[in-house]
């Protein structure tokens, strides 16, 4: 730390550098966070127009196989989506709070076994320590080049490998640049699926080309998984982008603020300094006239 | 009088107009639809799908999915999806030769399965840019 040259007023001396080494670190953070909005709405943007096209693939499996949040089986398995990166607001816990409050609900039911896929880091990091045991598996650095079908499909590969049920996707849809609700899609496992499908649905009505129903509706199964998980990535990271972007402004203002009360702090010190300087000039003078 | 056509891939919307007549490459063949066809579901193998305005005969190169037809709307939801004119004849061609050796030269189930995968494939777009 450098020290002044002049030592006059010490203690007042020493909390005037101290504040103006605060409003400098202030200003840094201010400035930073400001680019990271930036950043953060720029990808937010290109995003946006991704996560609406990939919404086209959910609609007709919608339509067709339906989400039925209530289906009673017997192996679930949540899957958590959250970011690998901070500093995105609340999105992560609202996510890792509704798998606790699922998962309290399954382990309140007897015969109903539940596992735990993670998607992200920080979900990862809020999750091992409360449930540690249920984690089937974790994956990390999803999004860290381009999320891709590619990866969709082999996360979903993964999933089907633990034979479950009922898969259970929670994340965040995006609906808006500062709106984005906690969603969880059931997808039914292609098992699952024959049974659903033999107690009568709209699957019933369609005619089936080729031998065998039963494994077009497996590869259905696994078609709907992959792309709803696909969709679930999207609108998850285009939320995380959009809660970043608020978190960093509000950042912004709280450093704008911060600084101009830092601001007027440092001149009173200042100004007092002075005055006390020439407070004692002025009376060591008179002193040596009178 | 005529169909809905809606061709749908995770990343977009490819294709989404009207059309008289299509013809599927399903796993046991191509199968042709009409206005009017009875409530269908079936699997779609990689194959080249054709599609009849009242124009003229589009194609479209699928790679794999399936299609469901039901009161006069086609939706076909797959993978990926490619029309002539993305793809460049002379590499078509040179891709599909170099896949025909792999497939001559695979050893092994696994090697087996991808060489056949890409065989297909560079079929279909073969197939694509030829039919122009």
């Amino acid at each position: 730390m450098n020290e002044g040259s002049v030592m006059l007023g010490g203690v007042r001396q020493a909390s005037q550098l101290a504040v103006k080494q605060r409003m400098r670190s202030v200003t840094n953070i201010q400035k930073i966070t400001k680019a990271m909005k930036m950043v953060a709405a720029s990808k937010m943007r290109i995003a946006q127009a991704s996560t609406e096209k990939s919404r086209g693939l959910v609609q007709p499996f919608l339509k067709l196989l339906g989400d039925i949040p209530d289906a009673d089986v017997e192996k679930n398995v949540t899957v958590a989506i959250t970011t690998d990166k901070g500093l995105c607001g609340g999105i992560n816990s609202t996510v890792c709070r509704y798998v606790r409050g699922m998962s309290s609900m399954y382990s309140a039911d007897e015969g109903k076994e539940d596992r735990l896929v993670i998607v992200g880091d920080k979900g990862r990091a809020q999750l091992t320590r409360t449930h540690p045991k249920k984690i089937e598996e974790i994956i990390q650095d999803v999004g860290k080049v381009r999320i891709t079908y590619a990866q969709a499909s082999t996360i979903a590969e993964e999933l089907l490998k633990t034979e479950y049920d009922a898969a259970r996707l929670v994340f965040n849809r995006f609906q808006s640049a500062i709106s984005f609700k906690p969603t969880i899609t059931t997808v039914l496992s292609p098992n699952a699926l024959e049974k659903e499908v033999e107690a009568g649905g709209s699957l019933d009505q369609y005619e089936v080309e080729g031998p065998d129903r039963a494994e077009l509706l497996q590869d259905l199964g696994e078609f709907q998984l992959a792309s709803m998980l696909y969709n679930a990535l999207l609108e998850n990271n285009c939320s995380e982008q959009a809660s970043r972007m608020s978190a960093m402004e509000s950042s912004t203002k709280n450093a704008t603020e911060m600084l101009s009360k830092l601001t007027l702090t440092y001149n009173r010190t200042r100004q007092a300094a002075i005055t006390t300087e020439l407070t004692e000039i002025i009376s060591g003078a008179a002193a040596l006239e009178g | 009088m005529s169909m809905q056509v809606c061709i749908m891939t995770p990343d977009r919307i490819f294709w989404n107009q009207q059309a008289e007549e299509i013809i599927l490459p399903t796993n046991t063949g191509q199968m042709g639809v009409l206005k009017n066809h009875a409530p269908l579901m079936t699997a779609l193998d990689i194959g080249v799908m054709l599609i009849r305005t009242k124009v003229e005969w589009t194609s479209v190169a699928l790679l794999g999915g399936f299609a469901l037809v039901k009161q006069n709307k086609v939706t076909v939801l797959v993978n990926q999806a490619e029309s002539p004119s993305t793809i460049n004849a002379e590499q078509a061609e040179k891709t599909y030769q170099e896949a025909q050796r792999q497939w001559v030269e695979a050893t092994g189930a696994k090697e087996k399965v991808e060489a056949n995968f890409a065989l297909k494939r560079a079929r279909a777009r073969l197939q694509l840019v030829k039919k122009r």
